[in-house]
């Protein structure tokens, strides 16, 4: 198979910036050449654009061509603030970072969880984009899928579908726990019949198969050493 | 004042929504109201034959709806209760013979001539369902203690829910020594899942059958449990929403009676 070749200009959002990837090897004109076909096709959503042009390296050119190109961007398309990528974590103290885990972890954090309340009955179906929480109870013959975990504060009888389509990180956990059938990224595990009555339970992907166990005792959160956004 | 039209559904076949509806209509025409139930189950009709009055149908629903009849003229009067008439559903057609526009039209011809109307819809959620919730004012939600019907009547309660009808709850068929010994759910298991209001608990009851084969109404046999349940469950539908529902529970010896009260003290 013909390997393609990388387009020289990438454009993709992160945050609330559009990260440019820029191959810095061409020539700047020609690099001007390039960005400006990306940067038509996104017309008003460039006026005031954050843009982080990652040039793949970091060093007093880049720098040099990240300012010419970013006069050049502001004038043409009115972004916002053109700068370079943060420099990358590892190269601090772990120390530091943790210390900076723990304290901004959620601060620039956005909600990607999906909050219901109400009980989701027989032929209802919710998708969720990342996590979803049921503030009620999940109905037999209910489904709910979720890109990341599940949370029902309630019973959950249905079939629920967590880390869809990949992520088997992903848990689901329920104070009464009685699905009908569980999946976990590409897992799948039917209900089971004895449950530990009105016990809260959570399911996990573990050696290639779902495990379902007591939440309060086996909560597999209480190993992580610091908080952290999931 | 207008008279109110109400549907008795339940998603599965066989639970009792004929029996209930046209029980329940006699009831209430028992009470002095002007009942019409009518059989939304075009195709399939069940209700004439359970009210004993097969032998009578002239005209049916579609007619009326086709403008071929005059409501009179197929609202057959039942042979023991005054004031209780039955709109025979048509068996010849399917349920495509009538949209949810027909059936708005109805129904505001029927709250004008009668006080209550019943529907008894079939089962299913297709077409036939459609039409019968479409004009519906309330719904009774037939259910019996079994997995396979509360998770219809579960999707049933979400389909009324979205047409803005808050439905209210039968559990039919209930066999009290059965769910003593924990072999069937019980009414609270069915509640705690669908979570709607209750507004009555059926016992098993041979007598359903033997007056579903003579068509002779539930509600005049005086010894039938079934029968007092579905009168009470009138009573609640007309004036009496308080009545308190009566739990079905094994007769118990007056000694294991008395002493269940005063173990209960402690």
């Amino acid at each position: 198979m013909d390997q393609k070749e990388e387009p020289p200009v990438k454009i993709k959002g992160v945050g609330d910036s559009l990260w440019v990837s820029v191959t810095p090897s061409l020539p700047v004109d020609q690099l001007k050449q390039e960005l400006i076909k990306p940067f038509e096709r996104l017309q008003h959503l460039a006026i005031n654009a954050r843009i982080i042009l990652d040039m793949g390296r970091d060093d007093a050119e880049i720098d040099r061509l990240i300012e010419t190109l970013g006069i050049f961007l502001k004038e043409k398309f009115q972004v916002g603030h053109v700068s370079k990528p943060n420099a990358p974590r590892h190269s601090e103290n772990k120390n530091r970072i943790r210390q900076q885990d723990v304290g901004n972890a959620w601060h620039h954090y956005r909600n990607d969880g999906l909050v219901i309340a109400g009980r989701v009955r027989s032929g209802q179906k919710i998708q969720a984009k990342k996590h979803l929480i049921i503030l009620g109870d999940l109905n037999p013959g209910a489904e709910v899928t979720a890109g990341g975990d599940i949370i029902i504060m309630g019973c959950l009888q249905g079939k629920a579908a967590a880390g869809q389509p990949d992520n088997e990180g992903a848990i689901i956990v329920a104070l009464e726990f009685k699905p009908t059938q569980i999946q976990i990224g590409g897992f799948v595990a039917a209900g089971m019949s004895e449950s530990a009555g009105s016990r809260p339970e959570f399911a996990c992907v573990e050696g290639n198969a779902i495990i379902v166990d007591d939440y309060t005792r086996g909560n597999p959160f209480r190993r992580l050493a610091w908080p952290e956004v999931r | 004042m207008d008279g109110k039209v109400i549907v008795v559904t339940s998603g599965k076949g066989g639970v009792g929504k004929t029996t209930i509806t046209a029980s329940i209509g006699a009831a209430l025409a028992l009470q002095g109201k002007r009942v019409v139930v009518v059989d939304m189950d075009i195709g399939l009709r069940n209700l004439d034959v359970v009210m004993g009055l097969e032998n009578r149908i002239v005209f049916n629903i579609v007619d009326i709806i086709k403008n071929r009849c005059k409501i009179k003229q197929a609202a057959i009067k039942d042979r023991r209760i005054d004031n209780l008439f039955l709109i025979p559903a048509s068996q010849s057609d399917d349920k495509d013979a009538i949209k949810p526009e027909n059936m708005v039209w109805l129904a505001n011809k029927l709250r004008k001539e009668f006080d209550i109307t019943l529907l008894d819809c079939p089962a299913g959620i297709e077409q036939g369902f459609r039409n019968s919730v479409v004009a519906a004012d309330e719904a009774l939600v037939v259910c019996t203690p079994e997995v396979s019907s509360v998770r219809d009547a579960d999707r049933i309660i979400g389909l009324l829910y979205a047409q803005s009808i808050s439905p209210k709850l039968i559990v039919n068929r209930i066999v009290p020594k059965m769910v003593e010994n924990g072999d069937m759910l019980s009414h609270e298991d069915v509640v705690d899942v669908l979570s709607i209001d209750l507004i009555g608990l059926i016992e098993m009851d041979d007598r359903v059958v033997v007056s579903a084969n003579t068509g002779m109404p539930l509600v005049l046999q005086e010894d039938s449990k079934a029968g007092k349940a579905m009168q009470r469950i009138a009573m609640r539908l007309d004036g009496h929403p308080d009545l308190p529902i009566e739990n079905p529970m094994i007769q118990k010896g007056f000694w294991k009676k008395l002493g269940s009260k005063f173990s209960r003290k402690n």
